[in-house]
């Protein structure tokens, strides 16, 4: 692994020798105090110094809103709809946000592979940052720092306002090629970086946490908060649920099926024929919301589908905080185990 | 034969019907599909029967009810037609205030000759079979339904809050601008047209089934405003859904 340093004056320099490897993606400002990933049209603008963006970056693998076939009444045919994409180059990229993708992946792609995603997830090139947590971020506590580099071609690690930057692999090699702003040098070790938010536990001891959670009166306490709007799920990096419909234009001939993100916080999300809900009170949905992060998926897969990137807590209108959560699961976990010990 | 289609308006400001005339690029389509009957504002032609009734405004005098009642046993499917026909809308308000107060208040001595009732939903006093919301209604809205109901097919519903559309489109939420939106728990299916440019959520789709009322006054008052002033925002649309 080759590492070289680089001006922060010339990172826009990169972005540009980025451009020729593909479509160039990468955060910039929006609105008053939000980032989004956007495509790259003037290098000055990509914001390095950001908390995150308001959407994750699955959203351009999964969009939001996609069309997935068109479709005729008068005719009785339909359309599938090509997904043609170009090499696209991710770039200022978190780790925790590489993580999400990877787990995306294993959602989307084991087993029969969702096509669209498939297509949208070849040629894509990663170049990851370094970012400095705030309030919300606490990726650490599930197993991913700062400087986690697996997925990446290229990460560029701030030092002292610039820039290390690593070479991963072979294809982030090949871009780097006859790019003359960089010199080889020793890779640095950075101190003072610290999550401000923690969860109390290794996330390996989380399984067993949840395991005797479930009738817990925490539930209870967050659903009576919790005002069922479903921000949480819908910027949420590994939630990947989704609603189809279909549409038929004003003409009555024509007509499309497209697809959106759902989010299991909505009360219509479990709701089936016949007007019955399996997950009809809040309390059973913001428990289910945790559950499929810290449960369902993590005893099959051995990891936390959560990354702690800190967006369900950062976007929640009423201040409903995951990792707090978790702390007080533990803590009441904590006090059950006390008496039983007491007993013995 | 093409459905024979029909619209009325009761207490309301009209405004849900006249945009129907400014499909523009759509009329001439929507012509294919259905023939109007009857509309005051369009026409002056009336029937004895439609195939679809769509009704705008609220139900606020015994004359309202004497009508509703007719238009209904005339039609074989009746819409509700924009916030006032679905749940009272911002004339329900009145009911808020004492009946009598609010006569003395707008007609002055002249009160007895004005018969008044509660503002009451459509859907208070008749059956109404669908029912398209906002104030006004979207013609987007309008027109999925319609297309529905041409093809025999079940018009869609809204489930989810206006946050969803929200975040699909990757707005900056209005509350981390330092605005107090209802959003969270007012019905959606506007594709967030009034965040998406920087006003915040009225409540104009009525408020979702089983809403935390308590946990939004606690999400507005802790962003700002005071209680009161809280519960008149949810108010404003939704005095008939909601007991504060």
């Amino acid at each position: 692994m080759e590492c070289f340093s680089l001006l922060r004056s010339d990172v826009p320099a990169l972005i540009d020798y980025l451009g020729d490897f593909g479509e160039v993606i990468a955060p910039h400002g929006k609105g008053d105090v939000s980032y989004s990933f956007e495509v790259v049209r003037d290098s000055s603008d990509v914001v390095l110094d950001y908390t995150r963006t308001l959407l994750p970056l699955k959203k351009m693998f999964l969009p939001p809103v996609e069309k997935l076939m068109g479709f005729s009444l008068k005719n009785g045919s339909y359309e599938q709809e090509d997904v043609i994409v170009a090499p696209r180059v991710f770039f200022g990229v978190h780790s925790y946000e590489m993580q999400s993708i990877l787990r995306l992946d294993h959602s989307m792609l084991s087993g029969s592979a969702e096509s669209n995603y498939f297509k949208r997830r070849q040629s894509s090139r990663f170049v990851g940052i370094s970012f400095e947590p705030d309030e919300f971020h606490f990726s650490e506590s599930v197993g991913v720092v700062i400087e986690e580099m697996e997925g990446f071609d290229l990460f560029l690690n701030e030092v002292d306002g610039d820039f290390q930057l690593y070479v991963l692999t072979d294809s982030g090699q090949g871009m780097l090629n006859g790019f003359d702003k960089i010199n080889l040098t020793e890779p640095e070790v950075v101190e003072g970086r610290h999550f401000k938010k923690k969860i109390r536990y290794h996330y390996n001891r989380l399984p067993r946490v949840f395991q005797y959670a479930y009738h817990s009166d925490v539930w209870a306490d967050v659903a009576s908060r919790c005002v069922g709007c479903g921000a949480c799920t819908l910027t949420c990096p590994t939630c990947f649920c989704f609603d189809v419909q279909d549409e038929v234009e004003v003409t009555a001939e024509d007509g499309m099926r497209q697809r959106s993100w759902d989010s299991c916080m909505l009360s219509t999300f479990a709701e089936v024929a016949g007007g019955e809900n399996f997950r009809e009170k809040t309390i059973n949905r913001t428990r289910h919301r945790l559950y499929r992060k810290f449960k369902y998926i993590t005893d099959e897969e051995g990891l936390p589908w959560c990354v702690g990137c800190g967006r369900c807590t950062a976007f929640c209108p009423a201040g409903i905080s995951l990792p707090d959560i978790v702390n007080e699961l533990i803590q009441e976990d904590e006090k059950a185990q006390y008496h039983r010990t007491v007993r013995v | 034969m093409k459905p024979q289609v029909a619209f009325f308006d009761f207490t309301s400001c009209e405004g849900c019907q006249l945009n129907k005339l400014n499909f523009e690029n759509d009329l001439l389509d929507i012509l294919k599909h259905i023939d109007i009957v009857e509309f005051r504002e369009a026409m002056d032609d009336k029937a004895d029967h439609y195939d679809i009734a769509f009704i705008e405004g609220s139900i606020t005098s015994p004359s309202c009810v004497e009508r509703i009642h007719d238009i209904r046993r005339r039609s074989d499917i009746l819409v509700a037609l924009g916030s006032c026909a679905v749940n009272g809308g911002v004339n329900a308000m009145k009911n808020l205030h004492p009946i009598d107060e609010v006569r003395e208040t707008v007609y002055g001595d002249d009160k007895y000759l004005f018969a008044t009732l509660p503002a009451m939903a459509v859907s208070s006093v008749v059956k109404v079979d669908y029912e398209v919301r906002g104030c006004p209604m979207t013609q987007q809205d309008f027109l999925k339904l319609l297309i529905a109901l041409v093809l025999g097919k079940q018009p869609p519903t809204y489930g989810s809050p206006v946050c969803v559309e929200c975040k699909l489109k990757e707005n900056e939420c209005l509350y981390n601008r330092g605005m107090v939106c209802l959003g969270p728990i007012t019905r959606g299916g506007c594709d967030a047209v009034c965040p998406s440019f920087g006003q915040f959520c009225t409540g104009c789709r009525g408020i979702l089934d089983n809403p935390n009322i308590d946990g939004m006054l606690e999400v507005m008052t802790s962003h700002g405003i005071s209680l009161d002033e809280a519960k008149k925002r949810m108010l404003l649309y939704n005095s008939n859904e909601v007991q504060l």
